[in-house]
């Protein structure tokens, strides 16, 4: 089986974050990297995937400066096989369609039987690459998984749905999956596999070589929200506050409504 | 007439003696030797170690432990039996090798007796008294393990054994003494030398002279077949501990104290890290269970076993040695109990009080290191969670590496990137960095500096974790990441003094860093305060103030730094009441072996148990030296609920509050 996992790498979400000089998006300096959190689920997922079917090959992918394939070696490290890493300086500035337009020119004649991506990146949040990926492939695409089985050549996941309802979706192989908090504990990579992590293959493309599109959006601004008024404390009785705090509920929330 | 006794008397002299009795010691000797080899050949299946270094110290050391059992007297009571018995014991060896080597050799061959006259009086009281006093201590310590039964202490068949063959050995060598003495010595001024002895013929005088030749015959060579029974036994029962613990002296860990082994990660041929099975220990961590005694002393002291967790560091090194010796293929980590392994603190009381210098922590990280670096596994989510933390942001905190400099902002201290012409580096610690209540020790530390006109630097947001609980938890290779980059970083500056408020960063920059060529002179806040409050560069105002005094693991046992810190208190005018548990035998605050990073999900809290301890003393105030001591003392206050009764302070606070303003 031809297993794809795409992963970005995004910004430590603890980090100060800062808007850079041309306002469009957030400045780099001083930040700390790691692997997008959803898309540690798609490489545990598809690494499991791996292990379960035995015979298997497992590619990650990143689009992104240098920096990124420090990432893309943890990813190695859980297990994949091989890297692919579309050099790409600028990648903050591509629209989601772009990216997923890169990864469907690289995985178009590649035969993937199962492509796992994270249902969204932390730092944009779009939550359209992988679905666009799937649609540029015409593959079926079950998106924000939280369990996943793989049995008799047929993909049968669970996505979750509002009010805690669970769908449970199924498909067959090629698909494409995008993977949700809950669908499983990423594995912390053993010694062993860290060594072996720095000797896999890593394949290296240029951005142009797989770019094909225009864009079709652009990031206009990127700004913090103006302030919004402050809490509000309340001081006296307590039993004055009880009547206060249940005024305001009434009058400013739907919450005793 | 020359004093002195026939050796032999009544048994016989020539062949039809010494025949059968030297066929029973060579048959004796063969026994352990064959069980020795056995259990050598158990020991051998480790890795290899080379604890023969600085051999005439080993063997100093070694000569001290045993004859002087100074270990052993380390805990009174039962400690002071042993060695009474022990020197007892000794004292009627080297007797009866006096008997051996006149009887069997310088009389038989040369025709040279030496036990006469004046020696041999003195040669007979002090056996008399040595035999007695051992005896006393026998059934002492009979009493204490059977009646008294103190907790934790389980007897087992060889308890039974040793304290019955004792008991009959020193007896039966009395009841000869006692016949032999009422047939030829009673009534002559000879008798008074063997006091013991006398009380015995006295009691036997009555049976007649022929029924007294009869009873010292049968009892001789009883006493002989206890005797050589005992030797065959040695390496049976845990009267193998006579050789074993004294070997173990020898081969003791010779310091630095808490210095962990390191790893070559970067091993070729190496297909496992850490301990899975017996094989990937060394001959030493299999030989140190053989060598235990089971006092339970580590047992006593241990904070997990105390706190009902399922550690026993006792009971760990038994483990060890019986898959060594009966299933060698076992998983060593089973068989250890993974839950017990997780559960240490790394806090070195069972080390500090072994009287068989058996080395415990060694062996519980090599098992982590396992787990770790194997099998991705950690004591929980949370562990996991921080390692990652870690590599991302040098912090097992999480929180953004840029800020780690921030709280430094307003005290007019440079990082070295900015100005590396400093007097000291202070190495701030992930705790006194970021989180809120110990960057107040961060501050107070730098006060004390700025009015003792020490020059400070730091290195703000290029410092990271000095990797001490990642190491502890088993992650060699995180730690060793970050040991690689602090090094690079502080070599690069050109530092030659490291100054640590934290003890965990001290013990680590100071010991462990070391594997790495870092050569740079390291010091604990303590003393280097102590050294600048002496010298009189800070003056402190000591209006009198009442206080409890918390020894943490790394400073006190892994450095032993005790008076520094208590002096520190007393010049700012600090009467310490101390705690039952203090210095070497202090009670850990739960922090410590990367606990930290874990939440206490077994038995009752580590850290609460500390600070009932330090409500009793019912001082106001209880002091520490330790960001992670702190932390857990803050939060066992409330979780004890002595909030109005007792507060948490470290001693930079402390000192700085009590500084002299100048001007």
């Amino acid at each position: 089986m031809k297993i794809l996992v795409c992963i970005k790498q995004v910004p430590d979400m603890e980090s100060k974050f800062k808007v850079n000089a041309a306002g469009t998006w957030y400045d780099d300096a001083d930040l700390a990297w790691r692997m997008n959190e959803y898309d540690e689920y798609a490489v545990e997922q598809a690494i499991r995937l791996k292990e379960q079917v035995g015979d298997s090959d497992l590619t990650v992918l990143s689009i992104g400066s240098k920096r990124v394939q420090e990432t893309m070696k943890k990813a190695l490290a859980m297990g994949c096989d091989r890297g692919v890493h579309v050099n790409d300086d600028i990648v903050q500035h591509k629209s989601p369609f772009e990216i997923a337009s890169i990864i469907a020119e690289f995985a178009g004649n590649k035969d993937f039987d199962m492509i796992f991506t994270g249902m969204q990146s932390q730092d944009r949040g779009s939550g359209q690459v992988g679905v666009l990926v799937a649609e540029l492939l015409s593959l079926p695409c079950i998106s924000t998984i939280v369990e996943f089985a793989y049995a008799d050549g047929k993909v049968s996941a669970k996505r979750e749905l509002e009010g805690g309802t669970r769908a449970l979706v199924s498909c067959g192989l090629p698909a494409l999956v995008t993977c949700q908090l809950g669908l499983n504990s990423p594995r912390y990579p053993t010694l062993p596999n860290i060594m072996k992590a720095k000797k896999k293959e890593l394949l290296s493309f240029d951005v142009t070589e797989l770019l094909k599109v225009e864009a079709r959006q652009e990031t206009v601004k990127t700004y913090f929200p103006d302030k919004k008024a402050g809490g509000l404390v309340l001081e006296g009785d307590v039993n004055d506050l009880a009547d206060q705090l249940v005024k305001i509920l009434k009058d400013q929330t739907a919450v005793l409504a | 007439m020359e004093y002195t006794r026939e050796i032999y008397w009544n048994v016989g002299h020539g062949a039809t003696t010494l025949v059968p009795m030297y066929l029973l010691t060579i048959l004796a000797v063969a026994l352990l030797g064959y069980q020795a080899r056995r259990l050598i050949a158990d020991y051998r299946q480790g890795k290899s170690l080379d604890r023969t270094d600085n051999l005439l110290g080993r063997i100093v050391f070694m000569l001290k432990s045993m004859v002087l059992q100074s270990k052993v007297l380390k805990v009174r009571g039962p400690g002071v039996a042993h060695a009474l018995f022990f020197w007892g014991f000794l004292l009627l060896f080297i007797g009866t090798g006096l008997i051996v080597l006149q009887a069997d050799f310088t009389d038989l061959l040369f025709g040279i007796k030496f036990l006469k006259g004046t020696f041999y009086l003195l040669f007979s009281v002090v056996l008399d008294i040595a035999g007695v006093v051992a005896i006393a201590m026998l059934f002492g310590l009979l009493i204490r393990r059977y009646i008294v039964r103190p907790e934790g202490l389980e007897s087992t068949r060889d308890d039974a054994i040793m304290h019955g063959l004792l008991f009959a050995i020193l007896i039966s060598g009395f009841v000869i003494e006692g016949a032999r003495m009422a047939v030829t010595e009673l009534g002559t001024p000879l008798a008074l030398w063997s006091p013991v002895g006398l009380l015995f013929a006295n009691g036997l005088a009555g049976l007649g002279e022929e029924s007294l030749r009869s009873v010292h015959l049968l009892t001789w060579w009883f006493h002989l077949l206890l005797v050589m029974a005992f030797i065959g036994l040695i390496p049976f029962t845990k009267f193998r501990h006579i050789f074993t613990t004294s070997a173990n002296y020898l081969f003791a860990d010779r310091g630095p104290k808490g210095k962990l082994v390191g790893l070559d990660l970067e091993d070729e041929e190496a297909d496992s890290f850490g301990a899975a099975k017996i094989q990937d220990l060394t001959w030493k961590d299999i030989f140190d269970g053989d060598a235990c005694t089971q006092c339970k002393r580590c047992q006593d002291r241990c904070p997990a076993y105390n706190t009902e967790k399922p550690l026993s560091p006792m009971k760990l090194v038994q483990q060890i040695v019986q898959v060594a010796h009966n299933d060698p293929q076992a998983d060593l980590i089973a068989a250890c109990d993974k839950d017990a392994i997780w559960s240490c603190t790394t806090c070195r009381a069972c080390q500090e009080i072994c009287p068989a210098a058996v080395e415990h922590v060694g062996k519980i990280i090599d098992m982590r290191r396992n787990l770790v670096l194997m099998e991705g596994e950690f004591p929980g989510e949370e562990v996991m969670a921080a390692m990652e933390n870690t590599e991302v942001n040098g912090n097992p905190l999480g929180i953004g590496y840029a800020s780690r400099g921030e709280w430094a902002a307003s005290l007019g201290i440079k990082t070295l990137a900015e100005d590396p012409e400093v007097d000291i580096l202070y190495f701030v610690g992930c705790y006194a960095s970021f989180d809120a209540r110990n960057i107040k020790i961060a501050k107070a530390f730098i006060r004390l500096c700025q009015a003792a006109g020490v020059k400070v630097g730091i290195l703000g947001k290029e410092e990271k974790c000095c990797g001490e609980p990642m190491r502890k938890m088993g992650n060699e290779y995180l730690y060793q990441t970050l040991a690689g980059e602090n090094i690079e970083l502080i070599k690069a500056y050109g530092v030659k003094k490291v100054v640590t408020s934290c003890p965990h960063c001290f013990n680590t920059l100071q010991k462990d860093y070391r594997d790495f060529d870092f050569d740079v002179e390291v010091e604990s806040y303590t003393s280097f305060l102590e050294q600048l409050v002496r010298s009189g560069r800070i003056s402190l105002k000591s209006d009198s103030f009442d206080c409890t005094y918390h020894d943490s693991c790394y400073l006190g046992r892994h450095n032993d730094i005790y008076e520094a810190p208590r002096n520190l208190i007393r010049a700012a005018g600090g009467k310490i009441t101390e705690m039952d548990k203090n210095r070497s035998e202090a009670f850990c605050c739960s922090a410590g072996g990367g606990r930290i990073l874990a939440e206490e999900k077994l038995g009752s809290r580590i850290n609460i148990k500390r600070v009932n301890m330090a409500a009793e003393t019912d001082s106001p105030t209880l002091v520490s030296n330790c960001p992670f001591c702190l932390t857990m003392f803050e939060d066992g206050i409330k979780g004890a609920e002595l909030e109005e009764q007792i507060v948490s302070r470290d001693i930079a606070e402390i000192l700085a509050e009590h500084l002299k303003e100048t001007v």
